[in-house]
């Protein structure tokens, strides 16, 4: 099943990145396609991290007893300020560490 | 200028961007030995899918027992925008081989391309320029697979305090926070972030495809707003 599931995506993977330069499809795509690529990795990976950051329990949120939530607000605005990956990664892991060994909500 | 010049200005041009790759790759490492995956199939698959992001979605829907169908879309969607920096460079790679374009294609990531695609436009008549693309796409190639393999063997030794896997959502943060440059993309991060937080506390199976949607519909929809 993994195994399968890995090779799968590899071929997928591949796909998307050869068909283009293989020349079989025309090279002009209609402008509602090329925003919605635009689009496609925002709309997916904002679900990942709302994930990620959220805490579940029996399908109810918490919100407010989280660092997680306050941690990615700092790295939010962070990345907005910096743009800078290291920045945005390494600021949000220390105020994450912080909170979660030294601050008591 | 000679293959070799080529070659090498997209090694030394690549390399600083690997203070950002090398430590996801050690973080993709240790999370696919959490989420169950042997240390072979951690490790090749770094060369079968080659897409960070990716793989480290992939690991975290295993973990949580996401349909199988859900992991492979997901994969997909995420690795779409490779689609496009695809049909960007056809431009300058159309009259190589067979061969070579498909090396080239595998090697096409975020990071290659951000630095091929400059030389490609600013240096179009350059001899070789596909050279660049394949220094910059084997240096990240390399550096990737030697991070996945130190994440991979590595892992169990790091500090638990540290609780590395909050490292995956800040560099998804610090991925996406950079596109949102319009109104229609800031609504697309709403939109999918309270669709995925509803559907999700609903416990329905293909939450993240379906809040992926909703947010590619709301983008396309507000468009004009951008204007």
């Amino acid at each position: 099943m993994i195994w399968s599931g890995i090779i799968i995506c590899g071929v997928i993977t591949f796909l998307i990145r050869f068909i283009p330069m293989s020349g079989i499809i025309s090279k002009e795509l209609s402008p509602s396609a090329k925003n919605s690529f635009k689009y496609i990795p925002l709309a997916v990976l904002t679900p990942i991290i709302i994930n990620d950051l959220s805490i579940f329990e029996n399908n109810t949120l918490f919100l407010f007893k989280n660092y997680k939530i306050y941690a990615g607000l700092i790295s939010i605005i962070v990345a907005f300020i910096t743009n800078n990956i290291l920045a945005t990664i390494s600021i949000g892991m220390a105020s994450y560490i912080f909170m979660s060994n030294f601050i008591n909500i | 200028m000679k293959k070799i010049e080529v070659f090498k200005q997209g090694i030394f041009e690549e390399l600083p961007l690997q203070l950002g790759v090398f430590p996801f790759g050690i973080i993709y490492g240790i999370m696919a030995i959490e989420s169950g995956l042997t240390p072979m199939q951690a490790f090749l698959m770094s060369s079968i899918i080659f897409g960070g992001a990716s793989q480290v979605a992939f690991v975290q829907l295993i973990s949580s027992n996401t349909p199988f169908g859900v992991i492979v879309t997901t994969v997909g969607a995420i690795n779409s925008r490779h689609f496009l920096y695809s049909i960007s460079m056809m431009e300058y790679l159309k009259s190589l081989s067979l061969k070579w374009r498909i090396v080239l294609a595998y090697l096409l990531t975020d990071e290659a391309y951000a630095i091929s695609i400059r030389k490609f436009i600013n240096e179009p008549n350059i001899s070789f320029l596909h050279f660049h693309l394949l220094g910059t796409g084997m240096t990240l190639f390399l550096s990737w697979q030697t991070s996945t393999l130190m994440g991979v063997f590595l892992g169990g030794d790091l500090p638990q305090f540290l609780d590395l896997q909050f490292i995956i959502p800040l560099t998804f943060i610090a991925i996406i926070v950079p596109m949102i440059k319009s109104v229609s993309t800031f609504l697309v991060v709403i939109a999918s972030a309270f669709s995925g937080l509803i559907l999700k506390s609903l416990d329905i199976n293909f939450w993240i495809i379906i809040s992926g949607i909703i947010g590619v519909v709301i983008g396309l929809a507000s468009s004009r707003l951008d204007k």
